[in-house]
């Protein structure tokens, strides 16, 4: 008898009596937070292929609409060679290539602030070159929020037309 | 009648509230469900947590936000869902000022992705609404021999 009446007892447990609150917020507490452990559990099962669990993603992307719309909350890194920097670059961007990574470093890590996003390009031919950069920020100068260009700096000059 | 006031209407504005601030939660909490990594990197601005924990909370916090809304929207284990919601309301707050604070570009993480152009004062405002609202609510369940 017991057992059959259970299934009505226990939805009356969760619907509990106006006058019964202080005993059961705290087991309806429990019951709901034991109840989001088996969706979230599946859906980590079902995405644990696509996700990085021990470190961020090694790079993430950003268009140049959306690097633009952050505004002067981003500095811009320029990952191509010296040469192709000084005839043009985004404004105020500044020159990180692999070549002399160690050497402009520091100087970048002055211009950097925490609020400040990074965001790093360098032309299609080479665009190894950045995610290359962006993942020696990472993880040699512990920087967070470095993001790629999407279509690098070709990608700028077709959206400044 | 109930602590905050009684009669048909005021109850009906509180119980027209709560399904508001419960369906607040559930779009929040399937907004963050469907793209848990974006969620993952949000709660990771905040620098609080290792990576691991905050892409663990990030698979977690989007279905209790949805279990806890649908609660209150439901009447189904109501007080706990209010106290879940208003706990986590708190947390948020906290997490907001003490990033911005340390001069962390921080989003609320409320509504993930989408709410990355609301103003630092309108997160605020916003949560503390929520967090008045749920309080309310919780009081409003106790019996009045409290």
């Amino acid at each position: 008898m017991a057992k059959r009446s259970s299934p009505r007892r226990a939805f009356r447990i969760l619907r509990r009596p106006r006058n019964n609150v202080r005993g059961n917020w705290l087991r309806q507490a429990a019951i709901l937070t034991a109840l989001a452990l088996v969706p979230a559990i599946g859906e980590a099962v079902y995405l644990r292929e696509r996700v990085s669990w021990k470190s961020p993603a090694t790079s993430d992307e950003v268009s140049v609409a959306s690097a633009k719309g952050w505004g002067d909350n981003v500095l811009w890194l320029d990952a191509r060679p010296a040469d192709d920097f000084e005839a043009e670059h985004v404004p105020g961007a500044m020159l990180l290539n692999q070549e002399e990574f160690n050497e402009l470093l520091p100087k970048v890590l002055n211009a950097w602030s925490p609020e400040k996003k990074i965001v790093v390009y360098c032309s299609k031919k080479t665009c190894g070159a950045s995610r290359e950069i962006a993942r020696r920020l990472r993880e040699e100068a512990q920087l967070r929020n470095v993001y790629v260009l999407d279509g690098g700096w070709e990608s700028w000059v077709e959206a400044r037309k | 009648m109930g602590i905050l006031g009684g009669g048909a209407k005021v109850n009906l504005f509180w119980r027209i509230l709560g399904v508001v601030a419960g369906g607040v939660f559930v779009y929040a909490g399937i907004l963050k469900a469907w793209e848990p990594m974006r969620f993952a990197s949000d709660i990771d601005n905040y620098h609080m947590l290792p990576w691991a924990l905050s892409v663990r909370l990030a698979f977690y916090l989007p279905w209790l936000e949805i279990f806890c809304g649908l609660a209150v929207i439901a009447r189904v284990c109501y007080a706990g869902a209010l106290a879940i919601l208003g706990a986590m309301t708190t947390t948020f707050i906290v997490a907001s000022v003490v990033a911005k604070s340390r001069g962390l570009d921080v989003s609320c993480g409320c509504f993930g992705h989408a709410s990355k152009n609301v103003p630092f004062a309108w997160h605020l405002a916003i949560d503390f609404a929520l967090l008045a609202i749920f309080a309310c609510l919780f009081m409003r369940q106790r019996p009045k021999s409290l």
